[in-house]
Order: C-alpha cells, then structure tokens, then sequence
C-alpha cells in the first residue's frame, strides 16, 4: 500500500543507539543498517507529514548547524535504498551526494547522511563452514547448508 | 522417531552447556571418551528426561563381504545429518551440529562467529568468517602471551562479558580444510576461565604482504560488524542487539587488512594500551 507524499520512517524495525549512530535491524528482510548521525536524525523526523524542507529546518535547530535541504534529500534517498521507509506515493527526488557536499561546504559542520547494511548471515554461514567444491558429509558442515551427492559442498 | 527409539542403544550422554540440554546415543559400546572429546568445552551432565536435541549415532558393523562398506549413519532427533563409511567423518558432523545448535538455541548467551583472546584483563575479538585467518592470528597472539578464549565462538552474556569457549584450536597445517586440534596448553598458552569485558575488536582480513594500518571504526559500525557474525541474529534480533550493545561500552573498535600474523599481532594487543593499533615507536 502506498503511503502520503512525505517520507515516514518504518516503524516494524528493531533499533539500538550507539551514540548518536542507530544500528535499525529489518526483521522482514534480515539485514542491519547503521545509521550515522545525519542519516539517524533524518529518519527520526520521517513522520509522514514533514517535507524535506521541514527536516531540513528541524535538524538546522537539533544539530545548531546549517542543514540543506538536500542533504536531506540525500539521506531519504539512502533510507529508502535500505528499505527504511515507508514506501512513499512519491517516489525520493535523486540528489547526487556531489550536490550534498555543495550545499555543506567543504568544511561542513554535519556529516553527510551515511546507511551501511550487512544481511545477517544464517547459523550455516556464520559459524565456521566449508565453501562450494569442498568435501563434506553433512549438510551442517557447509556454508551453502547443502553437501550434494558426490560428497562435496554445492548450492 | 519411533522407529528410532526401537533400535538398540549401547549407551547415552546428557549434556548441559551454556543452558542448552542435548544428548548423544550410540549404537556401539565403547564410544563415550570418544564422544566426550567433541562436546563444547565445560560441559556437565544432563539428568533432563527429555533432551532439547537428540543425536543417535548409528555406528556400522564391519562386513563379513569383500567389497561392501558399511555407512555410519548419523541423526539429530529425526532427521538423518550424516551418513558415511568412515566413522571420523560422522563425527566431525556431530561435533559441528553440536556446537552449532548450542551456539543457536543458548538462551542466556549470545555467539558471536570469532576468535577471541584475553589481554590485559579484557578480551580482544577478532571476529570473520571461515578461512580468513582467524586462528592463525590467535595463535599468534598467544604466543606473544595472550590468554586463549576461543578460535571460533566470543559467547556474550546479558552484562556484555565475553565467556570463554576454549575448545582446541584448528589449526590448518597447509592452507587445506583438514585440520589438526591443539589444547592452548599444547601451544604453551593459558586458557581463560574468567569472564572478561571488551577491550578491542579486530576486523582483519589477509592479503599476502600487506601493512597492517587498521582504520578505526564508529560504534555503530562496529556494531553491524559484530551482528553480521552473530549465530543466532535472524531467530533472536532483540536479544542479539542488546548484548551486542552492552557488549561495546569503551571498546576500540578498527578494520583493515593485514599481512603475516607475526606483523599485525603486536600492535592488536598494543590496542589495548594506545587505542589506535598502531605499534609504539
């Protein structure tokens, strides 16, 4: 279902602080974001009724540094990537993060907005295991989970 | 199951480690030193009348005809895992399975997929995935004195310690996937019993001839790094999150890519007293 015209934050997330950075875990997807401290504000005001503008305002206050609208622009542009948003009627409007860094200045006071995701790794693949093409008898000693006949790890 | 049950079982192990009751069953009398020797260090007895897993080890009689093998046959509760002639095999499954599902069903702990060493009071994680040199880099850190807590599980407590989970190192001679086991003792190092809190976390991966110049990483980052080594994160996010962030108070946190074991292991306990990785001049 698609939601209003402004961005809202997905609120079905697990999330942690770490300082000012969010570490937000998408149980739908099994994959974890950290959120550094632009993005992290951003997302905290996508309500679903600000605009960007409105965000970039908000935060210009909360950070007590100058906060363009398309810095905000970029960091909607990295949660909705990640899949942190609701999906949204209108879709983000692209800022290149040279358009960002523009707008910042060199010497900029904030951070330009920052998602790093990892997909958490299943049981198999997090502990140690054997890659493709290796010899196995179970399927508990392979990364892949599967030993094929023939006795190797595949799949 | 049932038919299972029906078989007849020689003798039986219970076993209760980091909270988790499973048991082992075999076919063959004779077996049970044997078996003891792959359960997860520290574990005790289980008297539990029902156990959380059950594992039935078909031990294959040797055939009277020339040209039959014989498969050992190898099962966790019902469903069959492993299935071979050589018997050292099955249980090298049954050893992985084992120290997998406790690492997955711990109620009370959570399994981080690293090596881990004490130093100076605090443990040093290394965490990363198979064949990038986590046991190398541990033994090398032992030799240089660190206290050995596990090649392979950082086990976390609700308070954010690292337990020890100190089983013998597997160490790869010659860059195969065979291993051999040595305790720590055998290498001339301590094993940790103490809980310790964090000091460092190392995200390391090995590329021939490389300088060890380790960048720091945020806590946040360093967060993600951990859950995406973390066993059991897909069935217990909540409880993995918060560990993970009890875990991290005044740790240091960094990442690169290092060269031979004996050139980065200096400046990873150096971590401890510099907080940037970088050797002392």
């Amino acid at each position: 279902m698609k939601e209003g015209k402004y961005p809202r934050a997905r609120m079905d997330c697990l999330t942690r602080e770490f300082g000012d950075e969010v570490l937000v875990y998408d149980r739908e997807r099994n994959v974890g974001h950290c959120l550094n401290a632009t993005a992290a504000a951003a997302w905290k005001l996508c309500d679903g009724k600000k605009s960007a503008s409105e965000v970039a305002k908000i935060l210009t206050r909360q950070l007590s540094a100058p906060v363009d609208e398309s810095v905000v622009q970029l960091a909607i542009e990295e949660l909705s990537q990640a899949r942190l948003l609701v999906e949204s009627e209108k879709p983000a409007r692209r800022t290149s993060r040279r358009e960002a860094i523009r707008a910042i200045g060199i010497a900029g006071a904030i951070a330009l907005p920052l998602v790093t995701s990892l997909v958490a790794p299943t049981p198999a693949r997090a502990a140690s295991c054997l890659a493709n093409g290796k010899p196995c008898v179970s399927n508990v000693q392979c990364c892949s989970g599967k030993c094929g006949t023939g006795g190797r790890c595949n799949g | 199951m049932r038919k299972l049950d029906r078989l007849g079982w020689a003798e039986g192990i219970g076993v209760y480690t980091y909270g988790v009751h499973a048991g082992v069953r075999i076919s063959t009398p004779g077996m049970l030193l044997q078996i003891s020797r792959l359960l997860p260090p520290g574990w005790k007895n289980s008297r539990r009348a029902t156990m959380q897993r059950l594992y039935s080890l078909v031990v294959a009689e040797s055939s009277r005809r020339a040209g039959v093998r014989r498969m050992h046959i190898l099962y966790a509760d019902s469903e069959r895992i492993a299935r071979d002639p050589e018997l050292d095999q099955v249980l090298t499954a049954l050893e992985t399975d084992l120290h997998r599902y406790v690492a997955e069903a711990s109620p009370d702990k959570t399994f981080l997929h690293a090596g881990v060493v004490g130093w100076q009071g605090r443990a040093i994680l290394l965490p990363g995935r198979s064949l990038s040199g986590k046991t190398t880099l541990v033994r090398e850190l032992l030799r240089l004195g660190a206290t050995y807590y596990s090649d392979e599980f950082a086990v976390v407590d609700d308070s954010g310690k690292v337990h020890p989970f100190p089983r013998p190192l597997g160490i790869r001679e010659d860059s195969t996937y065979a291993q051999t086991n040595y305790t720590a003792e055998k290498l001339g190092a301590a094993s940790g019993v103490k809980p310790l809190p964090l000091g460092a976390v190392v995200i390391c991966k090995y590329k021939a001839g490389a300088r060890w110049k380790p960048a720091p990483l945020s806590h946040g980052q360093g967060a993600l790094e951990l859950m995406a080594n973390s066993i059991a994160v897909r069935n217990e996010p909540r409880q993995t999150l918060r560990r993970i962030h009890k875990l991290m108070r005044s740790a240091v946190f960094v990442k690169g890519t290092r060269g031979e074991a004996c050139d980065s292991a200096a400046s990873i306990l150096n971590l401890l007293s510099t907080g940037n990785g970088q050797e002392k001049e």
